[in-house]
């Protein structure tokens, strides 16, 4: 080893090897991303640039039973949890049969080097007690294994048959704080479910959460259901019903079942999607060869015109601040996206590609619009900015339709018929086209609608 | 039967040179020195350039200069009196006789009794000028035309300092040339400052000619690189950039936590911040040259997305 003092007091002598490999450095022009800054007076900077996103290695034992009768809640509270978290794509829950340690009390900190071991970074413990008054108690910890510090913890009190709900609300708390985002878990999902053979389909609506699980139907498959929205209360939900004449727009209350049809318009009525308030309905109605946009209030029910032109318009989104809308319109030939203030008023495009684009769909973020492109005998699903830049395909395939957003903007559900006899059925996959996977459903489905978070 | 003697001596020779070629290579194993391994990190051009600077070219950077005794306190220096003072500073520092000529005029200008003071070459020129200002007009007009008209004026001037300087001229008298040595004893006036610095050193230990953070700093970072797991921030980018104080022992483990310079602003960054911590932590011990201890001892790494 060089004497420490020495290394500083010599004079820099270049011995042949570090020549050598200068010149070597020298030759190759290219970077391989260490960057050397001076910090002034500061300690040496050494820069380490973007390593690449890794799902981060989650270890999720399961949850203690405060009596051994919950021993059944627990563990299926630890499986809905796991899944979420797995399901999003940014964590890789560990199995649990790598543990080493068995987590029996929550309220002492855990041996962290048993789960460094298995290279965790993160751990979730958790309790689920039935209390003397009926209720069911949740509580969660959630640890830094690096550190030893716990990031997180909280405790619910609920009925015993919402315990999936907990274990959503926990899983948003869990994804939360690890990305920095809101989380998505504790959300659901309305949607077209279709049994029955392709000629005689039956199409009931129906809701369900957001992992596809607590499947709940909500009208009989008698008429034809379509293009279901939720609203921002998330107690209600608007749809398009083909009766007997002539297809009308339906508000439901998915607590107390009650429908009523929203106005009596001649001709027909499309694409219904709440303000973000939920005071107002924006739809199309059609009359005649051409279709404009109205916009109905709620408690007063008088319509106003928003668009008046002899093209198509249809299929109406507010942005997430209710000052602007999307729409899909074929006044320039083809139909295409456009945008323009909520009071109606000029429109400008912004989707300039090849082939079509229509069911335009905000994010609740407000970044990013999606939207169903049909070009060169293929349905995708994509993305772009207000701004009609950014512009990207997620997905692609013979049939897909429907986007809709979650409420973190993050992940777009849309549903895809791969053709044939078979039918659609409902998937997910990252704004960035990562992560795409197959939602279960019961029956073929379609037309799926993601609601606000619930709590 | 007669041997042939060459032919014994030939074999003999060759059993001889092949027998020990044998005894002498077979027990002797090939000596490989094995090298002392060296990590080789690609860079560019431009950072070979930042590595390499002060190696030949650089300047000695001593930002502290060299000293053996701390100066005395200099006295504080008075702002208000240091207008007043100014005067004798400028004449005690203006070094030669010429332009004292120069301001002589000035001052006499408004003077009319000096005319008939002063040394009689001096009247010649003076009174032309004087009299048609009696009026004192302006003194700086005045004065550029003097100094116009004074080219004539010093030579006159100079004339009579000229002759006493041959009095002064010295002889060189060979004889007495001892009285011309110093004969104190030899001193050293000591280098003083203000601060004490023994350390004589070209350059300082931050100097950029011991700069190898090349080599560990691209082992750190492959090193830490292989435990970080970067949360995922979607699809705009928002630049991230956090820098920890570490402090590593020589056995590569962490002397105590990392200390991140700065709050995270948004939840992102605190997330990416500590799942940069999570890195530091985890993947210690590092394996990082120990001739290099001086240097990686205590540095900061930068996890950023930001492009230079």
């Amino acid at each position: 080893m060089i004497d420490k003092d020495g290394l500083h007091r010599t004079p820099f002598r270049p011995s042949r090897r570090q020549i050598i490999s200068g010149m070597a450095a020298l030759g190759a022009l290219s970077c391989s991303g260490v960057r050397h800054a001076v910090a002034q007076g500061g300690p040496k900077r050494i820069v380490v640039p973007e390593g690449e996103f890794t799902p981060l290695p989650i270890a999720i034992p399961n949850f203690v039973p405060g009596t051994p009768s919950d021993n059944d809640v627990a563990v299926g509270v630890t499986q809905v949890i796991t899944n979420n978290l797995k399901r999003s794509g940014l964590f890789a829950p560990i199995d649990q049969a790598a543990y080493i340690e068995h987590i029996t009390n929550i309220d002492v900190p855990p041996q962290f080097a048993n789960w460094k071991t298995i290279n965790a970074q993160a751990l979730v413990t958790g309790r689920m007690t039935r209390q003397g008054d009926g209720r069911l108690k949740a509580e969660f910890r959630l640890w830094d294994v690096a550190t030893g510090q716990q990031l997180t913890g909280q405790q619910y009190f609920t009925s015993p048959e919402y315990w999936r709900r907990i274990a959503h609300i926990i899983s948003d708390q869990i994804y939360e704080r690890l990305t920095g985002e809101k989380g998505y878990f504790d959300s659901r999902v309305v949607f077209v479910d279709e049994s029955g053979p392709a000629q005689h389909r039956i199409k009931r609506l129906a809701l369900m959460d957001q992992d596809g699980a607590n499947v709940r139907y909500l009208t009989r498959g008698a008429d034809l259901v379509l293009t279901p929205r939720f609203s921002p209360s998330t107690q209600e939900i608007t749809y398009m019903e083909f009766g007997q004449g002539d297809p009308r727009v339906y508000l439901l209350n998915i607590e107390t079942g009650q429908r009523e049809i929203v106005g009596n318009f001649p001709g027909m009525s499309f694409s219904p999607r709440f303000s973000p308030d939920g005071q107002r309905i924006v739809m199309s109605l059609s009359q005649g060869g051409n279709s404009n946009l109205y916009v109905m209030d709620l408690r007063s029910k008088s319509t106003t015109r928003l668009t008046d032109t002899l093209a198509i318009d249809t299929s109406p989104c507010y942005a997430p601040d209710g000052t602007r809308l999307c729409f899909e319109s074929d006044r320039g030939g083809k139909p295409q996206i456009y945008i323009m203030a909520a009071a109606g008023g000029p429109a400008q495009r912004i989707s300039f590609g090849d082939g079509t684009y229509s069911t335009p769909v905000w994010s609740p973020r407000g970044d990013y619009i999606a939207f169903t492109k049909q070009g060169g005998g293929e349905f995708s699903i994509g993305i772009i900015k207000p701004d009609g830049s950014g512009e990207r395909i997620l997905t692609s395939g013979f049939h897909n339709e429907g986007p809709t957003f979650a409420p973190n903007g993050r992940v777009l559900m849309f549903f895809r018929d791969p053709g044939g006899n078979s039918g659609a059925s409902l998937f997910t996959v990252d704004i960035s086209g990562r992560n795409e996977l197959r939602v279960p459903t019961p029956g073929f489905a379609s037309d799926p609608a993601w609601s606000p978070l619930l709590s | 039967m007669k041997v042939d003697k060459t032919l014994v001596a030939s074999v003999a020779l060759h059993v001889l040179v092949i027998g020990w070629g044998l005894v002498s290579f077979s027990t002797k194993a090939f000596e490989s020195i094995p090298e002392e391994t060296l990590p080789v990190d690609i860079i560019s051009s431009d950072q070979l350039a930042k590595v390499t600077a002060g190696m030949k070219t650089g300047k000695k950077e001593n930002p502290k200069p060299l000293v053996e005794k701390i100066a005395e306190a200099k006295p504080v220096d008075d702002a208000v009196g240091k207008i007043s003072e100014k005067p004798p500073v400028v004449t005690d520092t203006s070094p030669p006789p010429v332009p004292k000529v120069e301001e002589k005029p000035v001052e006499k200008k408004p003077d009319p009794p000096k005319p008939v003071a002063a040394a009689k070459p001096k009247q010649e020129p003076k009174p032309i000028e004087k009299k048609p200002d009696p009026p004192k007009i302006d003194p700086i007009a005045e004065a550029l035309k003097k100094e116009e008209k004074k080219p004539p004026k010093p030579q006159a001037r100079a004339a009579p300092p000229q002759p006493p300087k041959p009095k002064a001229e010295r002889t060189f008298d060979q004889a007495k040339i001892a009285a011309l040595l110093d004969k104190r004893d030899p001193t050293r006036a000591a280098l003083t400052g203000e601060t004490l610095n023994s350390n004589a050193s070209l350059g300082l230990a931050h100097g950029k000619a011991t700069d190898n953070s090349a080599t560990w700093g691209s082992m750190f970072k492959e090193q830490v690189e292989r435990c970080w797991k970067k949360p995922y921030g979607g699809l705009e980018s928002q630049n991230p950039e956090i820098v920890f104080d570490i402090k590593l022992k020589r056995d590569g483990t962490l002397e105590g936590a990392p200390i991140p310079e700065g709050t995270p602003a948004t939840p992102y960054l605190r997330v990416y911040q500590e799942s940069a911590l999570r890195a530091i932590i985890e993947c210690q011990p590092y394996n990082l040259p120990a001739a290099f201890f001086d240097e990686w001892k205590y540095f900061a790494p930068v996890f950023t997305e930001r492009k230079t």
